[in-house]
């Protein structure tokens, strides 16, 4: 087990270089001079050359790759701005090391999801159990309409509805702000409520229907008919012999959903104007502020890389079969 | 010999687009302690269903009337909860896949000792006991390590002695065993076999034994009941079945037996 863990984490550091130098040469090498963005309107050949000096863009590749892996360790010096550790670049569109705003933005992004994925979990998950069991009912068919249409609404759609119905018409919900937990809960909680709830709708519709499907599929197995032929209670049935078969493979799905989703929201925090990762990638994106889009893929990838590894472990836990392979 | 088990005038029906369909037709046997009652036939023959309609198990939908009773007691109307209380209690059951009837996320210890802990109670220190004590006794080596293994880390002939245990640890009035050798190889068929008439003879349990398989039912079952399409085609003791059946249909599946002085074919 020890032995299959630590491969797991090699093979994590071997994945995150290579997405490391992958958007690296995309991004700087595909895309247009970031010397020339840099430099603005009044741009002369020698401030290109200088800035391209600064930014060292007029060393080979690797070597230019190579500091900015050394940066992320031990920070780096553009000119006279020095960049501390861990250094991920600097944007000079906002005078700010690219790891400074993402740490600034992080929590917005984080909170967004918890509440979006405590959301969606909970509602996909009993939605589709109950739907499973009445099989066939008008519950069943009115909630997996319902799941069909909830997954076809965007998300911008439903985030612009709920803006114009709740805090327009209605006013009983405020303007969403990044407001901090410690300085007041319950607007804090009010605040996030809508953006949780639009991000939550388009998963919980998924879920509750996968957690439909692999229910009736645990409920046609050979050992649920084993169970009930052994006189065990419904609710032990359930919750041994239907659950937990069923839910195992939703772990994946969602480890995999949850973690691209702490790399940012960026519809839901643009549309609600929240202060997160999302906002800030289509903020940079908007700019062309190459350091901070490079720096926001990079993130999104580790949280997904991340994501992948806690799965697999989660899965060893939860599945024996996979444990003995693993061991 | 007293009957412990009555089945009479069981029919099953299944409603479909095309109108009810009825999957067992009249069917009447008996059972009695100590006793084994062979049901033969092909597939679709409605054996299974028998099975799961004794217990209650039948999917949605299918209807059942006539009478089913254990010691005395009418099993048919009964509801979910009363028959709960019979299902692996007093009739236990044995399927053909044991990998697919055991689940795979539960050690063989916990399947069991659940069992015992939901029909006989008691702490669940004692119910493991109960589960190494029911897998010594189907003859599984080192219980009290094997205890926590999960059903992926025993042989296809081992699940199925998991199973009996398990189909044994409420010491039930009635055994009912659906292909319990089917998906098993020959010399692990004939080891379960064994294990099954040895029980059967130490615990006084009643057998229903349900197979396809003329040979598996006259080395095991006194009874034997031979359904074709739902309907009960021949039902006596097995050596009136076997030397003289009364119906074209017995003789045939008796003919379809291998025998191996048979003349090879050109």
């Amino acid at each position: 087990m020890t032995r299959y863990v630590l491969g797991r984490l090699g093979s994590v550091v071997l994945i995150l270089l290579a997405v490391c130098l992958f958007t690296y040469l995309i991004f700087f090498k595909l895309s247009p001079d970031p010397a020339v963005m840099i430099c603005g309107k009044t741009c002369t050949p020698d401030r290109i050359n200088s800035i391209r000096d600064v930014l060292g863009l007029n060393q080979p590749i690797l070597t230019q790759f190579w500091e900015f892996l050394r940066g992320i360790f031990a920070g780096r010096q553009y000119g006279s701005v020095h960049c501390p550790a861990p250094c991920l670049g600097y944007s000079f569109q906002t005078n700010e090391s690219v790891w400074s705003m993402i740490t600034a933005r992080l929590p917005v992004s984080i909170t967004v999801a918890v509440g979006a994925a405590v959301l969606w979990l909970l509602a996909g998950v009993i939605g589709g159990l109950v739907s499973a069991v009445k099989q066939g009912t008008w519950w069943d068919r009115t909630a997996m309409a319902l799941a069909l249409g909830g997954v076809s609404i965007p998300n911008y759609v439903l985030a612009l509805l709920l803006q114009y119905v709740l805090v327009v018409k209605l006013q009983v919900l405020p303007f969403p702000s990044a407001v901090p937990f410690a300085d007041n809960p319950v607007l804090w909680f009010e605040s996030y409520l809508m953006p949780w709830v639009v991000l939550a709708v388009g998963y919980a519709c998924l879920y509750a229907r996968l957690t439909r499907s692999n229910v009736i599929d645990t409920l046609s197995e050979n050992y649920f008919r084993t169970a009930r032929a052994k006189g065990l209670s419904g609710s032990l049935i359930m919750r041994r012999h239907a659950l937990r078969p069923a839910l195992t493979p939703i772990t994946t799905i969602f480890g995999m959903d949850f973690a691209g989703l702490l790399g940012g929201a960026l519809i839901t925090e643009t549309v609600f104007g929240l202060n997160g990762i999302g906002k800030m990638a289509a903020d940079s994106i908007a700019k062309n502020d190459q350091p901070v889009i490079m720096a926001v893929t990079l993130l999104a990838a580790f949280f997904v890389v991340i994501g992948n590894v806690v799965v697999d472990l989660l899965y060893t836990a939860l599945d024996p079969r996979v444990r003995v392979v693993s061991s | 010999m007293s009957d412990l088990f009555i089945v009479d005038d069981l029919t099953v029906t299944f409603p479909t687009s095309r109108g009810p369909v009825e999957v067992v037709k009249n069917l009447s046997f008996t059972v009695g302690r100590d006793d084994t009652l062979g049901i033969v036939g092909e597939s679709g023959s409605g054996k299974s269903m028998t099975a799961l309609a004794v217990l209650g198990l039948l999917p949605r939908g299918a209807q059942t009337s006539g009478s089913v009773r254990l010691d005395g007691t009418e099993l048919l109307g009964k509801s979910e909860r009363d028959l709960r209380a019979v299902r692996g209690n007093a009739i236990s059951m044995v399927f053909q896949d044991p990998l697919s009837s055991l689940n795979p996320y539960y050690t063989v210890g916990l399947q069991i000792s659940e069992m015992y802990q939901t029909h006989q109670g008691g702490s669940r220190r004692a119910a493991k006991q109960v589960a190494i004590e029911a897998l010594e006794r189907v003859g599984i080596p080192d219980p009290e390590r094997r205890v926590d293994h999960y059903p992926h880390q025993f042989s296809g002939g081992q699940r199925q002695r998991v199973m009996i245990a398990m189909a044994l640890c409420c010491s039930p009035s009635l055994l009912i065993a659906d292909e319990p050798t089917t998906a098993l190889d020959v010399t692990v068929q004939a080891q379960i076999l064994e294990l099954l008439a040895e029980l059967q003879s130490t615990t006084g349990t009643g057998m229903i034994f349900i197979t396809h398989d003329l040979a598996v039912i006259s080395s095991i079952a006194q009874r034997v009941l031979v359904m074709r399409e739902g309907d009960p085609v021949e039902y006596g003791t097995a050596e009136q079945v076997f030397s003289d059946p009364q119906h074209e249909y017995t003789r045939m599946l008796l003919d379809a037996v291998p025998r191996i002085d048979d003349e090879v074919p050109a």
